[in-house]
């Protein structure tokens, strides 16, 4: 096994189930021992920090660190460092001033998401777009790499803790909007997505506004 | 219906390693409430006779169908305690390795307590992924016994006939119309003084002499398929004829070249030359008209352009500018130089000689570059902190060897990987120096990076070695830790997974389904990039697969 294995799906098991902090080691760069698979690491770290940033939750909560088995010292060094941070954020849900049903929800929304095909979709393709290019041969810089993942991640996050929240409850694109502490345009337009794809559907009308509700499996 | 779980926990003392520094009995204790537990045994030394007799009577008198043993690290104990389940009937793939040794005892040597309790997190992890394993069979496949040996210079020669005395059979081809490589343009080989020409003339005639060596010149690797064991190699000939070999094992040999010196330092042929001039000047009593002799090291190398060190060219200098001593004593050799490589004993003599025979040696500066005007060269010697006008009849660029512009074609047909410069990357600097990534595939001398003749026919021998331990045993076993495409329905055939393994274990195959992706289970090396990446969650990683960790989060987390 090496780094390249760390599925973001991994990750959030830890904290779905109560890690204030994940913190992943790999070899040095190009030092790889299966040659790409602490870049791939690398990639999906990112996109798992992205996520969790998306969701409101600190994303240095995570972090991965390259070291070679001979540099024991650097090992402590990151970890101290690490434990030191993450004894400044405190546990997970309070410093980001989440209740114990607001950080589970998040959590799962991100979990929800980063096991999605999307993301695991964007997030495969990152060596390619990077060393050889997309379809049309554009390489991407690591830059434009970010950018993209924050996109597809921003989409894909917040379309998850909408679907849970119509799950638990039928709301208003109003309410949703507050909860959630986006603009209510934002909301309005994931919601269209979502129906489009058959995932949400009308339950309600409220007043004059209609209220949403995900859809059973 | 699902077999009721009953694991054995044994937790190991190591005389006082562990125990010393850790409450065992306490973990032992612990073990026991642990779901599944229903055997636990403290031993002195698991791995003693007495400890592994220990494993194999508790399988046996309770019937434990997992084995759980914490103690040191699985790089030392893991086959024996593999061994002691499989003696006792056990499959050696229902046994945990928890590390409570250098991941515990030997690293919180002062916190007794916190110890025991990091010791019990870690046996608790183990016991929650002992739960989750499966048995597994250890995979084989079969080994052609013929090697390919791409590049004919000493490296390849060298190991063609290493392995064909060993009795394999090979296959050597070799781009050029001749066998011989960059030695054949050598005057001599240091330390020894050999003649290079007779040497590796001697070398070519035992390969050509040698019926186990088949022999391909003017001839082009155009594809490579299969894995270790089971390679499907086709080549072209300069007539434009097609062939096909079956393969065990590849050896790369394909060797380096001199950069060209065009540009460099006034570079002309005829008074500027390169080092590879010399040794033929040498080689053809070409040098008695010259008396001042001006060589330039790192030439072309150790700059922006090309920061690596070539390592060889100091010595080349050293040596011909001894044989230059030799024939002409009267002669005035200067070496301009900015960091000498002469390490080990013979160089560090060599070096020593050249200083005693009156060769000058002038250290410059990658800011200062000599300058080379008409029959004097004008450099800036750091150690005196002056400028210096040396007369010069003929000055000598010792330019870096390079890899060859051909490496990026046939490393993307071997499936192997190259380092910034150009040259074969090896697996591992130095746990697998001569082999790549890629099972069943090896590098040896310059192809490698720059090597002398010595050191290029060391590596050459090395990797016959190496590639022989397969040829040898005709099989290749591997651990079942492989990656499968285990949902398969999910599989989409997009081959994100086949473009992302590091070891091309990942074929498309057509399917009455479509396509799909198929592992290649004795190519696979269980890095678990795969699986990691099917944005499908088709493949599933033995041995190491989501349930399995995820179970061990879960019971680290557990409160």
């Amino acid at each position: 096994m090496c780094s390249g294995r760390i599925d973001p799906s991994l990750i959030m098991e830890a904290f779905v189930n109560g890690a204030d902090g994940v913190f992943c080691g790999g070899c040095l760069l190009g030092e790889c021992r299966y040659i790409s698979g602490n870049y791939q690491a690398q990639g999906k770290i990112l996109l798992t920090q992205l996520a969790l940033k998306r969701a409101g939750i600190s994303p240095e909560r995570l972090t991965i660190k390259f070291m070679s088995s001979a540099e024991a010292q650097k090992f402590v060094k990151y970890v101290s460092e690490f434990m030191d941070k993450i004894i400044e954020l405190g546990r997970i849900g309070k410093a980001e001033n989440l209740s114990e049903n607001e950080l589970k929800l998040k959590l799962e929304a991100v979990r929800n998401a980063l096991e999605g095909k999307k993301l695991r979709w964007v997030v495969g393709k990152r060596t390619e777009f990077m060393e050889s290019g997309n379809l049309y041969n554009e390489i991407f810089t690591a830059h434009e790499i970010e950018r993209m993942f924050k996109e597809v991640v921003m989409d894909e996050v917040d379309l998850q803790e909408i679907l849970l929240r119509l799950k638990n409850k039928p709301s208003s694109v109003k309410e949703l909007s507050e909860k959630m502490r986006l603009p209510s345009h934002r909301i309005l337009r994931e919601i269209a997505n979502l129906k489009k794809m058959g995932l949400v559907e009308l339950e309600d009308v409220s007043g004059s506004s209609p209220l949403w509700k995900t859809v059973d499996e | 219906m699902e077999e009721k779980l009953r694991i054995g926990v044994f937790v190991c003392n190591c005389g006082t390693n562990i125990g010393g520094f850790l409450d065992v009995p306490e973990v032992a204790e612990y073990s026991k409430t642990l779901p599944g537990v229903v055997y636990v045994k403290e031993n002195l030394f698991t791995c003693s006779e007495s400890g592994v007799n220990e494993i194999k009577e508790g399988i046996k008198n309770n019937n434990l169908n997992r084995v759980v043993v914490a103690a040191c690290t699985p790089l030392t104990h893991e086959p024996t305690f593999r061994a002691a389940c499989e003696e006792a009937g056990l499959n050696p793939y229902l046994f945990e390795f928890v590390n409570i040794r250098e991941q515990c005892s030997w690293v919180h040597k002062n916190e007794r307590e916190e110890a025991t309790q990091k010791a019990k997190d870690l046996v608790r992890m183990g016991v929650a992924r002992a739960s989750k394993l499966e048995p597994k069979d250890r995979i084989t496949a079969g080994v052609i016994p013929s090697a390919l040996v791409i590049g004919g210079g000493i490296s390849g020669l060298s190991a063609a006939l290493s392995l064909a005395n060993r009795g394999f059979k090979v296959k050597l081809i070799e781009k050029e119309k001749k066998l011989g490589g960059l030695v054949k343009s050598l005057y001599k080989i240091y330390p020894e003084n050999i003649n290079a020409e007779e040497y590796i003339n001697q070398k070519i005639n035992e390969v050509k002499k040698n019926k186990n060596i088949n022999v391909f010149t003017s001839t082009e690797i155009k594809n490579v398929g299969g894995y270790i064991g089971n390679y499907k190699v086709k080549a072209e000939n300069d007539k434009g004829n097609e062939l096909n070999f079956d393969i065990g094992v590849i050896i790369v040999a394909t060797g380096a070249k001199t950069l060209s010196p065009e540009g460099l330092f006034s570079y002309d042929g005829k008074k500027v030359i390169d080092m590879l001039q010399l040794e033929d000047k040498l080689k053809n009593d070409g040098i008695s008209q010259y008396k001042n002799f001006v060589m330039i090291l790192c030439a072309g190398s150790r700059n922006n352009e090309r920061v690596y060190c070539s390592r060889i060219c100091c010595m080349s200098a050293i040596k011909n500018a001894l044989l230059i001593k030799e024939k002409n004593p009267e002669s005035k050799i200067f070496i301009l130089y900015r960091d000498l490589q002469a390490y080990g004993t013979t160089n560090e003599e060599t070096l020593r000689r050249a200083k005693i025979n009156g060769i000058r040696f002038v250290n410059y500066s990658l800011n200062k570059l000599p300058e080379v005007e008409d029959n004097t060269v004008r450099v800036y010697n750091e150690i005196l902190g002056k400028e210096l006008l040396i007369p010069a009849d003929l000055i000598i660029l010792a330019t870096p060897l390079v890899a060859p512009e051909d490496n990026e074609n046939l490393s993307k047909k071997l499936k192997v990987t190259l380092d910034e410069n150009g040259f074969y990357l090896e697996a591992h600097i130095k746990l697998r120096p001569l082999d790549f990534s890629t099972n069943g595939i090896y590098v040896c001398g310059t192809a490698h990076w720059p090597a002398s003749t010595e050191e290029s026919t060391t590596q050459a021998l090395g990797a016959a070695a190496r590639s022989s331990i397969h040829l040898e045993k005709k099989y290749v076993m591997v651990e079942p830790i492989v990656s499968s495409v285990y949902y398969e329905d999910e599989c989409r055939g997009c081959g994100l997974c086949a473009s992302l393994c590091p070891s091309n274990a990942i074929e498309m195959v057509e399917t009455p389904k479509g396509v799909k992706a198929k592992v290649i289970e004795v190519a696979c090396r269980g890095c678990g990039i795969c699986g990691a990446s099917c944005y499908r969650h088709a493949i599933r990683m033995n041995h190491f697969s989501d349930e399995q960790i995820k179970a061990q989060i879960r019971a680290f987390l557990e409160e």
